[in-house]
């Protein structure tokens, strides 16, 4: 995910970076900029959240650079920093669950309508729990245990909110086939 | 009649294999022989592997002068912070000589009084600016350049305090004193405005 400078430089972007060099730090930004937006925006609902989470994601890694210690890599760790930020947006907005009302209220809605939704229309009608569980699991690579950590729940949480979201994605994309 | 794998079972295949829950072993050895089921398990692998191919969002404008902006706000107040423990305490050094001198004279000065009720309302201000706790939010670009312009004023001023430390005949008056605290309360309280509700929303 990194850009190869990092790769090729970590060390010495790092040591700019602690040593106060504006010029380390912003390729640092540079190199994680596009990976962490997106991560951002794949899991907060608007643009102008995703881009506030960016933010503080970066101001987080600045503030806790001093405190990395390179077990893992630097794109993992500044990842987790990004999707516990979004993670807190998420919790602070307190988006009402719309998948959630409506099929509670209209079961089968979508297929009667014989709907078939993008992929992207799909995700973002997700609830954000529900689309950070996708997300994180299925595209990052993040087990359940670190799910459940990192959104303060239990792995089953994690689990089911997947097998959830895969039952609706299934749904709304027109996969459902009886058998 | 056939038990078919639900999708919840092909999902927690799909993670590991691992035979971790009950009823999975079953699911398991059913897969291996359902088509349909396979068929299922197929259409949930495409459907990650189309959600990984998904393009990558980029923002729509550049954040960083908005992040550097704030990290050079972070290290200024970091430094007025420090600028300013070393003139306030100093500062409340005179004022505790002021008290001291005010308990041997015959009249209560009401320079002093003053001075520490201004002292007192900066205190105040200080903490109402610790509880707001800029450093630990996002701010928009030009709010940051609004309160690092407000710092840059009080640390001035928390400079000149501090030349309350210089010989007694460079030392700034109980008046100038009093003028420069009350200066340095009218900024604090621009700052903590600053905070509390932007830049672009005090008229500053």
């Amino acid at each position: 995910m990194a850009d190869s400078y990092l790769l090729l430089n970590a060390d010495t972007v790092l040591a700019g970076v602690r040593a106060g060099d504006p010029g380390a730090f912003e390729r640092l930004y540079r190199a994680f900029e596009a990976p962490a937006f997106n991560l951002a925006r794949r899991m907060c609902r608007t643009t102008a959240d995703a881009e506030d989470v960016l933010q503080e994601a970066f101001y987080e890694v600045h503030r806790s650079l001093a405190h990395y210690r390179g077990d893992g890599s630097l794109w993992g760790w500044v990842r987790t920093i990004t999707a516990s930020k979004a993670l807190m947006r998420l919790r602070r907005n307190k988006y009402r669950d719309t998948d959630e009302l409506t099929d509670d209220l209209h079961p089968g809605r979508h297929e009667d309508a014989g709907l078939r939704m993008d992929l992207e229309t799909a995700l973002q009608r997700l609830s954000d729990t529900a689309r950070s569980v996708v997300w994180l699991h299925d595209v990052e690579g993040y087990t359940h245990e670190e799910i459940a950590e990192m959104m303060g729940k239990t792995t089953s949480f994690s689990k089911s909110q997947l097998a959830r979201a895969h039952v609706k994605l299934r749904a709304w994309l027109g996969e459902e086939e009886k058998i | 009649m056939t038990m078919h794998c639900t999708l919840e079972q092909l999902v927690a295949l799909r993670d590991s294999g691992a035979v971790t829950e009950p009823g999975h072993a079953e699911a398991r050895d059913h897969l291996a022989t359902c088509e349909a089921c396979r068929a299922e398990a197929d259409r949930l692998e495409q459907r990650v592997a189309r959600l990984k191919a998904l393009p990558v969002l980029v923002p729509s404008r550049d954040r960083y002068p908005e992040i550097a902006a704030s990290l050079v706000h972070e290290r200024r107040v970091r430094r007025v912070r420090w600028a300013g423990v070393g003139g306030l305490a100093t500062a409340a050094a005179i004022v505790g000589l002021l008290f001291v001198k005010d308990m041997f004279s015959p009249a209560p000065v009401e320079g002093s009084q003053q001075l520490a009720q201004v002292m007192a309302e900066s205190r105040v201000l200080e903490g109402e600016l610790a509880r707001l706790n800029p450093d630990g939010r996002a701010m928009d670009l030009v709010t940051a350049q609004v309160a690092g312009q407000l710092q840059t004023r009080i640390a001035a001023i928390d400079e000149r305090l501090q030349s309350a430390e210089l010989p007694a005949t460079q030392r700034p008056t109980d008046d100038q004193l009093i003028e420069l605290w009350r200066e340095r309360v009218g900024l604090m309280d621009a700052l903590v405005d600053v905070h509390l509700t932007g830049a672009s929303q005090v008229g500053l």
